[in-house]
């Protein structure tokens, strides 16, 4: 069984790239005067962001990679490395994203790695690079593990997970509206991802989809985006800092702090780290469900629509 | 990719982006009336009822008088942040007051006010 496949890290190479299409959609949009925000801090903080997740990829990949190489050898199954090999692996880590993204707005613990993508109040080019430090300590290689498991290279997956990440460049951006009706109900578009990062309580956890936003439609969590109601871009309790040490480390030091409360149960320890966000244990704080719900209490005629199904 | 090439992208593309972005106006800080600090206000605490409104005279900032007692909301880049004052701490500075939160996630913020400001709002402040 080979063990020394080795694909280009595409992400890397995409750089150019970005930085080309972020300076292009900066144009666009004052050329135009529509089609989005920039603000220096946020856009600075989020470019930072993205330059600390690939540090933070060389710095600790060989803990993830270790672990799938583990798992390759002792795994019987080899798929190859065929064109179709490639494909099936391609959707079968979109499928794999869909869920690690879902729990990663359902578990407080992969939350606080994910939290920062969600913390700029823009949606721009540069939002799609705020991307987390701590990814490695949210644990969520582990769901990668069936796909090598089955017998897809480690080398393989990383390859098709940097593809998927880089396809998801694309969507975080104002300046394209809807794309072709057949691509929107296929794939997952600018529009879809807008719903994704928005913080009115009708947006709220919906539209995790990485490439194919048939997983969110098949699984009952796709929300449209709605004309009568514009995206409001962050977080439910926004930032006041941009420095990129808080916005990295925030939401652990906010595990930290809430666990370490004298005086409740190991129970409610773990629910401080495992619980959707927004849990407490006296009931003081909200979670998305409860944000919703007040919200149909003071707009009750938006019940059964988009998000409030 | 070489890492010193990988470096050299990633340092310049950040400082041609946030130059471009200086030069082009967008480093400066959204300007609130009060209508615009009671809707941060309720953006933030949509639940919230919210009383009377005094925004500092370069419009950076605003104390509210909300059902969950006074409150802040202040410029954060083009966009506004809002908390509730209860258990700040206030320390004055050469151009107004700065205000520390105890949270990782928003730890302080420097409010530009006059000197009859300054007295004012501390005033309103310490009642919090």
């Amino acid at each position: 069984m080979t063990d020394t496949l080795s694909y280009p890290d595409v992400t890397q190479w995409a750089v150019p790239f970005f930085i080309v299409a972020i300076l292009g959609e900066l144009a666009w949009i004052a050329v135009k005067g529509r089609g989005g925000r920039y603000e220096t801090r946020d856009a600075v903080t989020s470019l930072v962001m993205g330059a600390g997740s690939v540090a933070s990829g060389i710095l600790l990949g060989f803990i993830a990679w270790t672990f799938f190489m583990w798992l390759w050898a002792l795994t019987p199954m080899n798929l190859g490395t065929s064109v179709v090999a490639i494909i099936v692996c391609f959707v079968l880590d979109d499928l794999r994203y869909y869920w690690v993204h879902r729990f990663g707005h359902r578990i407080r613990w992969v939350w606080a790695s994910h939290v920062n993508h969600h913390s700029s109040q823009h949606y721009n080019l540069t939002t799609a690079l705020r991307q987390t430090w701590t990814g490695t300590f949210s644990l969520v290689m582990l769901i990668r593990a069936p796909l090598v498991l089955i017998g897809f290279h480690p080398a393989l997956v990383l390859f098709v997970s940097g593809i998927n990440l880089i396809y998801q460049f694309w969507i975080h951006t104002e300046a394209i509206g809807k794309m072709p009706r057949w691509f929107e109900a296929v794939m997952n578009t600018p529009s879809h991802h807008r719903v994704h990062h928005g913080r009115n309580a009708r947006y709220l956890d919906c539209n995790y989809a990485g490439v194919f936003i048939i997983w969110d439609k098949m699984f009952g969590t796709f929300v449209p985006e709605q004309d009568s109601e514009a995206v409001d871009y962050g977080l439910v309790h926004n930032l006041g800092s941009f420095n990129p040490l808080r916005v990295a480390f925030h939401e652990w030091v906010g595990i930290w702090t809430d666990a370490s409360q004298p005086g409740l149960t190991l129970r409610q320890r773990l629910a401080y780290m495992l619980a959707p966000p927004g849990y407490s244990h006296d009931g003081s704080r909200d979670t998305s469900q409860t944000l919703k719900e007040k919200h149909l209490a003071r707009h009750p005629e938006d019940d059964g629509t988009p998000g409030f199904n | 990719m070489p890492l010193e090439i990988l470096l050299a992208l990633v340092a310049g593309g950040i400082s041609i982006t946030a130059l471009i972005l200086h030069l082009t106006g967008r480093s400066a800080r959204t300007v609130m009336s009060d209508e615009q600090a009671r809707d941060a206000w309720l953006r933030q605490f949509p639940e919230d009822t919210v009383g009377q409104i005094l925004t500092a005279q370069d419009g950076h900032a605003a104390l509210l008088q909300t059902s969950q007692g006074m409150g802040l909301v202040w410029a954060f880049g083009a966009d506004t942040v809002a908390r509730p004052l209860q258990g700040c701490k206030l320390r004055d500075v050469p151009t107004g007051l700065r205000v520390n939160f105890s949270e990782f996630a928003a730890p302080s913020t420097r409010l530009t006010l006059s000197e009859t400001e300054r007295t004012d709002w501390r005033l309103l402040m310490n009642t919090a």
